[in-house]
């Protein structure tokens, strides 16, 4: 349903009592913005219904958890003052702590300023409540609770607690939401929404329903909201859900005796606890404090209300009649239209369980490394631009930029330790070695917010020290000059070349670039993930992941690259047409059995990287044979196997390598290298937002990031 | 949690007020030979109501014979519905004057409120009534762990005045106020009175009685106070037959008694939970209560698959139970339909019964 505007609801009305300066920054963002304090269980759930619903949830609140995310996508601050710095609009806050620490939690939100609070927190001892409500009356908070269930305005979709999506707004016309109706004043909880369902039921909409909280002491009383609720333009009628005890009832009835002017609008109230035992009292200062004034009970409650004019009624049926006549009949709603609504909601198939990642978004053909497609990622980003975004998810500015590239030189100038490939040992297993071996490494440390960016540029820059040291490269990092960057140190690392060609390095890093991530789908992000549910360091976190890069994931571009120097080989020694060889190669391959690596993908039919990948190639003027052979194979392939396996970035990756005149190991080295950004980003992302230990089940794994934008030029 | 007088008294010796000398707690006349008396003694009824003295459950001994006959009398009573088994044996104090005494919550504005009054004794009601001007109120907006000095001063001076007394009693008067204030906020009263506070022949204020209430919602932060009473947990304080229960019962009127649960909490968690309880009473063997109701709000879906694979798999235990998805029908209905169930199965079991 098409929403009333933030700032014409009522939600705005009421912060435009405390706070008049946060209407216009309303209007303008077209939303309230709203915190949570306190990230227990119930505050995590319902920070994730809140959202759900409409509500703006800028952030969440938990000392020590600052940089984490919660619903993968809603910020933690470790304080109100940190949240503020960032968020200066947040205009409520709902608190969800235990009640042995709500007092301080919501004294440091009353203080911050923000001038609406729902204390949700049920039995804080009352000394904590004075304390809370002295800090209330300094600031003009209006303070909801504790023990509220929280605030829910139909009209503009919005809530602020924990109330159930069963309210429905006036339909001006079908879809379209009103400002008007009635609205609804609870102490209790379940009666609030008995009340709203009782009044719908005849199609009377609530523009606003209020708990004010079912502790003995607590913030807004009646006194302070129904004068609120009526001074608002669309507001009909007030209804009023008072229940025995205490006295917020009786002094409602004086204040209206008092000062009727307050309240213009027709009023209904009811008030619960008709039959219940008469509390029996110990001592005398309660009869002190209010001499000869009975109060609290039912009779004192239904006499004090009535006596001022408003209707008191003790069940729903009464309280339809009574509305009904305040309203002289009028509806606001299609009660067919709403329970429509409300069969749907309840009819509705159960939530599948699933789980996000703001990373890579993978579809077929498609790949998005936080919104930007990896093409233009491939043509324009360089490697430590690229890691920014995977670990921040947003493209670093030219300082930041010339910061990683300072970091990144500096970790590559410390000299590695002795280190050996083994015989026959994987690439990549030696490589894990880099993370597994490394003191300055490991004395990076990851908190703050920019702990894990930094860590893994550092990381990036000890990778390709080591990268060198196993290479035997190391050599040719003492000619490196300044002005090559880290893509010099790259090329160096991985060719061994003295001389820098900026082309051929340009050409390598883009490889490297090209192989940052896929997502959650690889086995190797996967590995990191699920390493990453035990809350390991990062370097075992990411070894994790490369370890799990092997021939039959990740390594196909070394089987490439020999796959197609063996077809130019062959034109060559035959003196054939290279699609020839490449069909004599193939038949051989199937004879033997033998894999032909690069072809074929599980998600992508044409692979999103290989494209940018030659186009560099050819505008370089380095694409040799090889990658010649690597535009042919696929259709080759068909005609030979009969099966359509389209060519990889692997098998790309492979075919330049092989053009580059590399060592076929090469290619899964660079992939290694470019998986080192996804899988830093994995391990961060889950160790920040998902709780520990959990159970993955990858299939749910769901893309919740940016949407597609443009890359900048 | 109220606190019996001989336990309020403990909390205000161990804040330094001034009690009289306890010299034990008693259960019947008999035990008062085990006592090591200073006679005249006060005899007093240990219930948790106030109008014990109108009650005559306070009564003056002056030696053993008297205090044996007179305790066996308060050991009889039943104070406003409280039977009296426990009596407080205490030194009676060298009374000059009396006054009153307290420290509450205002019902208003919550803010913790001070009363004093120089014509202390059972009759404060009264005066607060009929002579508000006898009456010194104040309320403390700060909620300050301590009494203001101005404030403590202040009601010194009211207290001293009313009972014409010497510099000596206003310092003991002083210090006694700011004790019970210290008192009520470190052991998180929702109510410390003393009344009547008397002052001795020699110009001390001694808390003749006392009433604490302490606010339940603070007793997991008052260890100190369970370790000074000896108690070892919270008690609870009773719970009535409601009016209606009682008239229902005393006629003979035919009624149910529905017990409501629920509220606000997950469909799945109420759901999951009744399906529990109930599995779990049929699988023992225990009677098994009909439960109507309807289910709407957070997590109703994954309820509602919930409960109709329960009713699958253990038709039996849940055949009572009946619980309506979402708010076509509105709750009074469903109370509605919940009693003429309540009434069906009581019939049916009245008829099972008389075979």
């Amino acid at each position: 349903m098409q929403r009333v505007p933030a700032h014409k609801g009522m939600l705005c009305h009421l912060i435009k009592h405390a706070r008049p300066d946060l209407v216009k920054k309303i209007e303008e963002a077209q939303e309230v913005e709203t915190i949570v304090v306190g990230l227990g269980g119930q505050g995590t759930r319902h920070a994730g219904l809140m959202r759900d619903f409409g509500t703006t949830v800028t952030g969440g609140i938990a000392p020590g958890r600052g940089g984490q995310r919660i619903h993968e996508t809603i910020p933690v601050y470790d304080s109100i003052a940190d949240c503020l710095e960032e968020h200066p609009n947040i205009a409520a806050a709902s608190i969800w702590k235990h009640f042995t620490s709500a007092r301080d939690a919501t004294l440091e939100v009353i203080e911050a300023g923000i001038p609406l609070v729902m204390l949700i927190t049920e039995g804080i001892p009352l000394r904590d409540v004075r304390d809370i409500l002295v800090a209330a009356r300094k600031h003009k908070t209006v303070l909801f609770g504790g023990n509220t269930p929280g605030v829910i305005f139909p009209p503009e979709g919005i809530k602020i607690g924990m109330l159930p999506d069963v309210f429905y707004p006036e339909e001006v016309k079908p879809g379209q939401a009103g400002p008007h109706g009635v609205t609804i004043i609870s102490r209790s909880g379940a009666i609030l929404y008995h009340m709203s369902d009782a009044l719908a039921s005849v199609g009377i909409a609530q523009n606003a329903v209020l708990g004010i909280g079912g502790d003995g002491a607590n913030g807004s009383t009646f006194t302070d909201l129904v004068p609120v609720a009526m001074a608002y333009e669309n507001t009909d009628l007030v209804v009023v859900a008072g229940e025995i005890g205490g006295s917020k009832e009786e002094l409602l009835a004086e204040d209206i005796a008092v000062n009727p002017k307050k309240y213009p609008k027709p009023m209904v109230a009811l008030i619960s606890g008709a039959h219940a035992p008469e509390g029996k009292t110990m001592g005398h200062a309660g009869a002190i404090v209010a001499p000869g004034q009975e109060y609290g009970t039912f009779k004192s409650k239904k006499k004090a209300l009535e006596s001022v004019g408003v209707t008191v009624v003790n069940s729903q049926y009464d309280l339809i009649s009574a509305a009904k006549d305040k309203l002289k009949g009028k509806t606001y709603f299609d009660v067919s239209r709403y329970y429509e609504k409300m069969r749907l909601t309840w009819e509705e198939p159960p939530k599948k369980p699933q789980w996000g990642t703001l990373i890579t978004k993978i579809a077929p053909d498609v790949m998005l490394l936080s919104g930007y497609p990896i093409q233009e990622v491939i043509e324009h980003g360089n490697l430590l631009e690229t890691a920014h975004l995977l670990l921040k998810l947003d493209l670093p500015s030219r300082d930041i930029l010339k910061k990683h590239e300072k970091t990144a030189l500096e970790a590559s100038r410390i000299p590695a330790p002795p280190i050996e490939r083994f015989q026959s040992e994987d690439i990549s297993s030696a490589l894990a070695k880099s993370f597994l071996m490394d003191k300055p490494m490991f004395e990076v440390p990851s908190t703050g917010k920019d702990g894990p960016v930094t860590k893994t540029v550092f990381a990036l820059g000890r990778f390709a020290r080591y990268l060198a040291a196993i290479l035997g490269n190391e050599k040719a990092f003492d000619s490196a000059a300044e002005e090559e960057g880290f893509t010099g140190l790259i090329y160096r690392a991985v060719t061994g070349d003295k001389t820098f060609d900026a082309k051929r390095a340009k050409l390598i890093e883009q490889i490297i670039v090209a192989c940052v991530d896929h997502g959650t789908t690889p086995p190797s992000a996967q590995a990191t993930i699920l390493a990453a549910t035990v809350r390991p360091s990062y370097e075992i976190g990411i070894a994790a992941g490369i370890g799990a890069i092997t021939d039959v994931h990740g390594g196909a571009g070394g089987e490439a690259a020999s796959f197609f120097r063996a077809c130019v080989a062959k034109s060559e020694a035959g003196n054939i047409d290279l699609s020839d060889a490449v069909v004599a190669i193939l038949n051989e391959y199937m004879k033997k059995g033998k894999r032909v690596g690069g072809l074929g993908h599980r998600v992508h039919k044409i692979d999103p990287r290989r494209t940018p990948l030659w186009a560099m190639c050819d505008q370089y003027g380095l694409s040799g044979k090889c990658v010649a052979v690597s535009k042919l194979v696929s259709d080759l392939f068909e005609k030979v196997r009969g099966m359509s396996l389209p060519i990889n970035v692997d098998g790309v990756i492979g075919a330049i390598v092989a053009d580059l005149g590399l060592h076929p190991d090469l290619a899964k080295a660079l992939f290694v290298f470019g998986r080192v950004v996804g899988l830093s980003a994995h391990f961060y992302e889950e160790t920040a937002s998902q709780p520990q230990m959990r159970r993955i089940d990858f299939s749910q794994s769901v893309y919740k990031g940016k949407e597609k934008r443009s890359f900048p030029k | 949690m109220r606190l019996y007088e001989y336990e309020a008294k403990k909390v205000f010796g161990s804040m330094g007020l001034t009690i009289p000398k306890q010299y034990g707690v008693i259960h019947s006349p008999d035990d008062l030979k085990g006592l090591d008396l200073t006679y005249p003694v006060m005899l007093k009824s240990m219930v948790l109501i106030g109008g014990r003295g109108k009650a005559g459950g306070i009564k003056k001994a002056k030696d053993l014979a008297e205090a044996k006959s007179k305790a066996a009398d308060i050991l009889k009573l039943v104070i406003k519905g409280y039977p009296v088994d426990t009596l407080l044996v205490e030194e009676v104090a060298n009374e000059a004057g009396a006054c009153y005494l307290g420290i509450t919550t205002h019902p208003a504005t919550f803010n913790v409120i001070m009363m004093a009054s120089a014509e202390g004794g059972v009759d404060i009601e009264t005066i607060a009534l009929e002579k508000p001007e006898a009456i010194l109120k104040k309320e403390i907006p700060e909620n300050n762990m301590e009494l203001p000095e101005d404030l403590a001063e202040e009601f010194a001076k009211f207290l001293n005045t009313g009972l014409k007394g010497n510099e000596k009693l206003k310092a003991s008067l002083k210090d006694a106020i700011k004790k019970l204030y210290a008192t009520f906020q470190a052991f998180d009263c929702k109510t410390a009175e003393i009344n009547p506070l008397i002052v001795t022949t020699d110009n001390i204020a001694v808390a003749a009685d006392a009433k604490v209430v302490i606010d339940d919602n603070a007793l997991y932060r008052q260890g100190g106070l369970f370790e000074l009473l000896g108690i070892a947990e919270a008690r609870h304080d009773v719970s009535e037959l409601t009016k209606d229960e009682q008239r229902a019962r005393d006629g003979g009127f035919k009624y149910v008694d529905p017990s409501r649960f629920g509220g606000i909490s997950s469909c799945d968690t109420f759901i999951k939970g009744t399906i529990k309880a109930l599995r779990d009473r049929f699988a023992k063997g225990q009677r098994m209560l009909p439960i109507v109701g309807r289910m709407v709000g957070t997590d109703l879906p994954s309820a509602r698959e919930f409960l109709q694979k329960a009713k699958i798999e253990t038709p039996e235990a849940l055949k009572d139970l009946d619980i309506a998805v979402g708010n076509e029908k509105i709750m009074a209905d469903v109370i509605k339909d919940g009693i003429a169930k309540g009434f069906e199965v009581k019939q049916a079991q009245a008829a099972t019964a008389s075979k």
